[in-house]
């Protein structure tokens, strides 16, 4: 996003409405610092500038930096897989599509989750770790996986390295016996990463919503908690095409 | 897309807090669904959400949005629905209506899992999946204070500013701008319509008081 100098009156309206700092005052105007602008477009959507003064910027839809505004414009309909958001459909649908059926976890790992946003470096180490963890497949579906150069390393692609987004979700499927490993593994890459990342774990649950107790046993044992409100799949969907 | 999921505060007020969605899925029921979906939106309404917004048209109960044009907009497969109920009670009415309807459609719940199995129970729904969260992990050093984050976690996509929620706090303490009026503020920005109001404004009318002025 830019402001424009011309137009600019210097009220500052706009700059609490920035999610990652990147609004300050240059001299008597409002400017928007280039590196640290997400391209969510929340100034231009919220912030009702008095004159107008906020814009796209020119280069919002080039590559790599297009990156940008595909994951953290939540109304953005991101390239790589068609839909709005950062990953997949992943619990919303699946008493549907039956994705990730019993004996299975989803992991979801969000990127930049709550409020930080995260380089594509420090995604990059968490897509690492995955793979040394021996999980080397990302969600087809996911728009991650299309940012994938090696899926043996987890390597991204390097032309996108310098980019940062304000969240994004990296969603793997796992054995249950496997839980543990891949908690483990991602206890380990959060002393590495210079941000946060918010993990999730998605199974079916046994009748009247009691969570499988190996899925719990899992989680207690390396040290993870769960908080008491989730999202809860109601089972009311079913298939028709 | 797991954006309702970790929305922070006290028990008593997640209470005051549920999440629901309408999903389509692509492949499965997508074609044939926006009849069905407009169905589902028009029972939402009768039973009273503090927030709803359609992806047809991205605007929040609060953006002026007359309910008829919600309901007109949804005629291209695959809607979405998001909306959110500050209270059991209304979300449990929500659920009965939307269990008698029957259309077919992926419904999930955001809230305090024994609430949301106790309502289950009493109306026979059985759930088919939970998504649990396990917490923030990484720099959470540099995360803003936890009396911010039950503010802004209400929009999962962290495009609601802690900065933006420190204003609302000065305006509301200056008498510049009532709880609720500063709450449909910092609800803006979610382009989902999840962040709930009513729930922005108890927390603010707890908060404001435990801040000053100058602070800024």
């Amino acid at each position: 996003m830019i402001i424009h100098p011309e137009i600019c009156v210097g009220c500052g309206r706009c700059q609490p409405y920035c999610p990652t700092k990147a609004i300050r005052y240059e001299g008597r105007k409002s400017v928007i610092d280039q590196d640290i602008c997400y391209e969510c477009s929340t100034c231009l959507r919220a912030a009702h500038c008095p004159v107008d003064a906020i814009a796209e910027s020119h280069n919002v839809y080039d590559y790599p930096r297009a990156l940008r505004r595909y994951f953290s414009d939540p109304s953005a309909r991101h390239v790589a897989t068609g839909i709005e958001g950062r990953g997949t459909e992943e619990t919303k649908s699946a008493d549907v599509t039956r994705r990730c059926g019993p004996g299975k976890v989803g992991v979801a790992i969000e990127i930049g989750r709550p409020n930080l946003g995260m380089s594509l470096r420090d995604v990059q180490k968490i897509t690492r770790a995955i793979a040394r963890a021996g999980v080397h497949k990302i969600e087809p579906h996911n728009p991650i996986h299309s940012m994938i150069a090696d899926e043996a390393t987890g390597d991204l692609k390097p032309e996108m390295l310098g980019e940062r987004l304000l969240s994004a979700i990296i969603e793997i499927e796992v054995e249950r016996e496997q839980l543990r490993g891949i908690l483990r593994t991602l206890k380990e890459v959060a002393r590495e990463v210079d941000s946060v990342f918010c993990v999730d774990a998605f199974t079916v649950v046994e009748p009247q919503l009691h969570i499988p107790e190996e899925v719990l046993e899992s989680i207690r044992a390396e040290g993870f908690t769960w908080r008491p409100n989730a999202k809860i799949n109601m089972g009311l969907g079913r298939a028709w095409e | 897309m797991t954006h309702s999921l970790h929305r922070e505060g006290s028990l008593e007020s997640l209470d005051k807090d549920y999440v629901l969605f309408v999903y389509p899925a692509r492949g499965f029921n997508y074609k044939g669904s926006a009849p069905k979906v407009r169905h589902l939106v028009e029972l939402l309404y009768e039973a009273g959400p503090i927030n709803m917004c359609v992806t047809t048209l991205r605007r929040n109960m609060y953006s002026g949005v007359k309910p008829e044009e919600v309901l007109e907009s949804i005629k291209v497969e695959g809607a979405r629905v998001f909306s959110v109920f500050d209270s059991r009670e209304a979300l449990k009415d929500a659920l009965i209506r939307i269990k008698e309807a029957d259309e077919g459609i992926s419904i999930m719940v955001s809230g305090l899992i024994d609430r949301v199995r106790d309502i289950a129970a009493e109306i026979g729904i059985d759930p088919y999946m939970v998504n649990l969260s396990l917490g923030i992990h990484g720099r959470t050093d540099l995360l803003p204070p936890a009396d911010i984050r039950e503010f802004t976690t209400m929009c999962g996509h962290g495009v609601v500013s802690p900065d933006l929620v420190r204003d609302i706090i000065r305006r509301v303490k200056a008498g510049k701008v009532t709880e609720w009026d500063g709450s449909v503020i910092i609800a803006e920005p979610c382009t989902c319509g999840i962040y709930n109001p009513r729930r922005s404004a108890e927390l603010l009318r707890e908060k404001t008081p435990l801040y000053t002025l100058d602070r800024w």
